[in-house]
């Protein structure tokens, strides 16, 4: 005898307006608006997704995802349930008003730095995410920003590009736009010499995630982290705290529940404290497949069952600034830069091509290309650093000081 | 074809419409982790009125002759609009060229068949005799696109395109450290998946001894012979991307760096770009409707040629060349490269190998990227000495100048290689291509 079905929708709604510009000019303006829906009918211990781009009605939709059950896709757990909704949209901006902010802040570059070519992006991009079954769960984020992407090339270079800076803001302020042209840009022409002790400052998200790879519940248990054995040993600098930050106050389009509908208590998951690894990350399935707890938090997916991931990381901040940090020393600001990845040990290398020198106040100027060597548990240990309490460059962002070494 | 548009007075509009096929199905370690297809269709409409474009895209199609309306009344009409430079260069074709049709075409295999064939490579190819494999993937996708381009000129042309991918992943733990390597296949029909074993099996021994016997590289400067994918890779990162017109037009520096009749490489190479070849970077007909053809970038060493899109090559006054490329109906398009590849020479590999006393050979590779440095991020790569192929050792990176690397190959091999396994990212776009070459040698690459 079959159970009842239960019906679930994931809806995800995106509006964008983008200016384009090449060679300093405006080119082109983009109108794009996206739905995707991800319904999913549960039955027996099964699910059956469909997965739909575009607009679909509703019992249409439920009616391709029951057919769907004849992949038998595992999912035997308890259904989530639950009423929530954030919105952090602050000052959604009419395409007029994304208009004449783009060209005032392309006449800014072209005025004041006539000795380079931009290429820049400007998008307001608008977000309605929103996740509901027939238990009463209806969970929703809705979010807005204005992102900006700049691409800047000096005339006497014969690079194809010398160097970028991105940064988004959910109510655009013109004047930081300003500020981070001016770093950039100021002293970008004079040529400085490679400091003897090499501090990267930038924002810290891939290296975060690299961390959180590593705490996968999955490939723990699998044997294949480098962390595995590890959980509970001290392996990281003491200063270092590593969480899966879901609030209010950190998110940034992302959700506060997770792939399986969970939410976590205080929307928080500490990974790594004060240096030791606490647990590794397990969503519903992980967890009953190894034995494991099930923590969260589980990516989303519209096309299939969810799994261990979806993390929204943060590094606890120091109490110090950036200045205060780095205490007299020099900082390096990569513009272009390629990296080897990281490799089975958590080696890396870096190619890095441009760089600008700050000095805690402001850039000073432009390095020669050099190249250099890193381990992910030295950035996080011995070559820690911190994460400022402030966000004085680096896309207006909060950003982490780490040393590297020259190869 | 089927659509009939009202398009906007005294502007030009396109209208490029997709419709999308996907396929996937992934199994790790016994488990099947996905398992499911979509269907997707969607439209980009675009307006020129010869300052601005106006783009708006749409998944329901029946909104394509509103959008149009819509962003004609966002323009500024322009009588004279079909004398603007870069629409008078537009060509109008009209033509359909369906390529896959019955069993060719991968939406009618069904998902018994790609099941069979994922479980007879898990059957084959998986060993588990080999104790150190703590994780295998097998992952069978594919991908078909009937894309179809409308102009207000006249323009109206329909092709196919499809592609069916395999890949086998190993990872070998040895005392805590995991190394993970394996084989990765691009074909453009199912049936050519079949028959892959033996290359599979080579890779997953090549990349267990590497796991058990590699020894970190000594940083430094070395001669090297690299495989054909590797050419690939070294000529799409260190010269492909310099072949892009778009990033020159008003560049004074970039087009005296770049000038035609250049000698910008050794005499032995020679590179070109063909869009009209059915593998993985196809294109018969780029996203402006200008048809495909082969461009020579470079020949016996001095540059001949650019890849174009109607605006670049109308200003740098040369021919249009069909690489007009969006990754799909969500972008506008931008200079691309299609299929693009080293031609063969004349050298014989084990000649290249027997004559480096202490260098490297490099035998596969992930990743890379090009500006005046490239960088590739090796896989497989094997100490020489004395003229044989010894142990294994690990490299992070390999670097070099484009301005000096083209100089230092003295040796094009005989046996080229053109490989499918190739995307391409550029300006926030991840486009299709295939890559090719045959195996060379190179006087100095830095190795770390």
């Amino acid at each position: 005898m079959s159970t009842e079905m239960v019906r679930a929708k994931d809806v995800s709604i995106r509006k964008t307006s983008s200016l384009d510009f090449k060679e300093s000019k405006l080119v082109s303006f983009s109108k794009e608006s996206s739905l995707e829906s991800s319904f999913r009918v549960y039955q027996d211990g099964k699910v059956g997704i469909y997965y739909h781009i575009g607009p679909m009605d509703d019992e249409e939709g439920y009616a391709k995802a029951a057919a769907n059950l004849v992949r038998e896709r595992p999912y035997p757990f308890t259904l989530e349930t639950g009423k929530r909704a954030r919105d952090k949209r602050e000052k959604v901006m009419t395409d007029e008003e994304l208009r004449a902010t783009a060209v005032s802040c392309m006449k800014y570059l072209t005025d004041n730095y006539p000795k380079f070519r931009f290429e820049m992006k400007i998008h307001g991009t608008e977000q309605d995410r929103r996740t509901i079954n027939d238990l009463g769960m209806d969970y929703r984020h809705q979010d807005y920003s204005v992102d900006v992407g700049l691409i800047f090339k000096h005339a006497d270079s014969k690079n194809i590009n010398d160097g970028y800076f991105q940064f988004s803001l959910r109510t655009f302020d013109e004047t930081i736009f300003r500020r981070m042209a001016d770093l950039y840009l100021a002293n970008y022409e004079k040529e400085v010499e490679i400091p003897e002790e090499l501090i990267i400052d930038t924002q810290y998200y891939g290296l975060a995630g690299r961390v959180g790879n590593y705490l996968n519940g999955e490939e723990l248990a699998r044997g294949t982290s480098l962390l595995t054995g590890k959980i509970g040993e001290k392996v990281f600098s003491e200063d270092f705290t590593l969480e899966h930050d879901a609030s209010d106050g950190e998110s940034w389009f992302s959700t506060f529940w997770d792939g399986d509908g969970c939410v976590l208590e205080n929307d928080k998951l500490v990974l790594v404290e004060n240096g030791v690894p606490k647990i590794g990350f397990a969503d519903k399935k992980t967890a009953e497949q190894y034995g494991i707890p099930h923590t969260g938090p589980a990516y989303h997916n519209f096309t299939d069952i969810p799994g261990p991931g979806g993390l929204n990381l943060r590094i606890k901040r120091s109490d110090k600034t950036i200045k205060e940090l780095l205490n007299g020393r020099y900082a390096i600001i990569p513009l272009d830069s390629t990296s080897s990845g990281f490799n089975e040990k958590g080696d890396t290398t870096m190619v890095i091509s441009k760089s600008l020198l700050y000095d805690g106040d402001g850039v000073v100027g432009r390095l020669p290309e050099f190249k250099v060597s890193a381990n992910i548990f030295d950035i996080f240990g011995k070559d820690f650093i911190g994460v400022g309490s402030d966000n004085p460059i680096t896309y207006n962002d909060k950003q982490i000081l780490y040393r590297v070494h020259r190869t | 074809m089927d659509y009939n548009f009202k398009f906007p007075k005294d502007l030009y509009a396109d209208v490029r419409i997709e419709e999308w096929y996907q396929i996937w199905l992934n199994q790790e370690n016994g488990e099947v982790k996905s398992d499911g297809d979509l269907s997707e269709v969607g439209a980009i409409v675009r307006v020129f009125d010869g300052n601005l474009w106006y783009t708006a895209t749409t998944n329901s199609l029946d909104e394509i002759q509103g959008q149009l309306d819509d962003l004609a009344k966002m323009a500024t009409p322009n009588p004279d609009i079909l004398e603007n430079e870069i629409v008078k260069s537009y060509e109008v074709h009209r033509d359909v060229r369906m390529n896959y049709d019955g069993e060719n075409d991968l939406r009618k295999v069904t998902r018994a068949y790609w099941k069979g064939m994922q479980d007879a490579y898990i059957e084959k190819c998986v060993d588990p005799e080999i104790k150190e494999c703590n994780f295998w993937s097998c992952g069978i996708s594919g991908n078909h696109r009937v894309k179809h381009f409308y102009s207000s000129k006249g323009a109206a042309i329909a092709y196919d395109d499809q592609c069916c991918n395999l890949s086998m992943f190993y990872g070998y733990t040895i005392n805590g450290v995991t190394n993970y390597g394996g084989a990765y296949f691009v074909k453009m029909t199912a049936p050519e998946l079949l028959g892959l074993e033996q290359e599979i099996i080579e890779k997953r021994d090549a990349y267990l001894d590497y796991a058990k016997n590699a020894v970190d590289v000594t940083p430094g400067d070395y001669e090297c012979v690299l495989a054909p994918i590797v050419t690939a890779m070294f000529t799409h990162e260190s010269f492909g991307h310099k072949s892009e017109a778009d990033f020159m037009l008003n560049d004074k520096t970039l087009r005296d760096e770049w000038v035609l009749g250049k000698k910008v490489g050794s005499e032995k190479i020679s590179i070109c770009d063909a869009g009209d070849m059915l593998n993985h970077g196809y294109v018969p007909y780029d996203d402006e409707g200008t048809i495909a053809g082969k461009t020579y970038l470079m020949k016996d060493g001095i540059l001949t040629g650019r890849l174009h899109d109607a605006k670049s090559a109308g200003i740098l006054g040369e021919k249009k060349t069909g690489n007009s490329r969006a990754q799909s109906y969500h972008y506008q398009p931008i200079v691309r490269m299609t299929n693009t590849y080293m031609e063969a020479g004349t050298d014989k590999f084990e000649d290249m190998i027997a004559g480096i006393q202490d260098g490297i050979y490099v035998k596969d590779v992930s990743n890379g990227t090009g500006n005046s440095t490239f960088v590739m991020n090796p896989t497989l790569c094997y100490r020489i000495r004395d003229g044989k192929i010894c142990e294994p050792v690990r490299v992070h990176m390999i670097t070099g100048s484009v301005f000096q690397t083209l100089f230092d190959v003295d040796a094009v091999g005989t046996d080229f290689e053109l490989f499918d396994s190739y995307t391409c990212g550029k300006g926030g776009q991840s486009v299709n291509v295939s890559a090719g070459g045959p195996s060379i040698r190179v006087k100095k690459l830095a190795f770390s």
